[in-house]
């Protein structure tokens, strides 16, 4: 599972700046609004007659699979990374 | 058929050369043939990992570069997660593709075939070359 975001934003002028965002530590901070957005997918999964736990399931491996995605984007002086590892 | 032994065929039809030489030729063929085929066999399928997208723009004088790393998983994953959507909203995206002008039944696609799609993706290279902008996908 992803275990650290990497956040870099290097505008035209200035500093480049460069944000660490630690997955876990977010993710039991954000905890009680995690478990309310679940129990929101579970019910549209019940409502749109989806079985729950291979929704669930599929979401986690998605989850899971997301650590080696990069995305950089330079225009010009400007420049953006984002790369989960 | 492949292509040398059509051209030997040919070549013997034309009379260019004699029927002896053809069969030597073409017996050459076939023992160079099985080392063809086996290196191709021996190639390492399925060790790709990532997708990569790069993208080379120049707009204005300004250079512009994506440089996008997907690993292969998280499609696989995707298609997974994509096999769980409900009809309604299969039906709703077919209608708007339709009206966009794209008669696509996206039920018609099954999980299993969008997986060995993907599975073969590692060897796909795709190129696009222009004198603005230069787009690469392929897999590593």
């Amino acid at each position: 599972m992803p275990q650290l975001l990497t956040v870099r934003v290097k505008p035209p002028k200035g500093r480049p700046i460069r944000i660490w965002l630690p997955v876990l530590p977010i993710a039991a901070v954000l905890s009680p609004f995690l478990l309310l957005a679940a129990l929101a997918a579970a019910i549209a999964c019940l409502v749109y007659r989806v079985r729950v736990t291979r929704a669930f399931g599929a979401t986690w491996r998605l989850f899971c699979a997301l650590p080696g995605t990069q995305f950089d984007v330079r225009e010009g002086r400007t420049a953006v990374l984002v790369s989960i590892r | 058929m492949n292509g040398q032994r059509k051209d030997i065929l040919d070549m013997l039809a034309e009379g260019k050369i004699t029927s002896e030489e053809a069969d030597q030729l073409i017996a050459a063929l076939e023992r160079d043939q099985p080392a063809a085929a086996a290196s191709y066999e021996a190639r390492p399928k399925g060790k790709a990992k990532y997708l990569r997208l790069e993208v080379d723009t120049i707009e204005n004088g300004e250079t512009g570069r994506v440089n996008a790393r997907v690993p292969l998983q998280l499609l696989r994953a995707g298609v997974r997660l994509a096999a769980l959507i409900p009809p309604q909203a299969l039906a709703k995206a077919n209608a708007e593709l339709s009206k966009s002008g794209v008669p696509f039944d996206l039920a018609q696609l099954r999980p299993e075939q969008l997986e060995d799609l993907v599975e073969q993706l590692d060897e796909v290279t795709l190129e696009v070359d222009q004198p603005d902008a230069k787009v690469r996908v392929f897999c590593e």
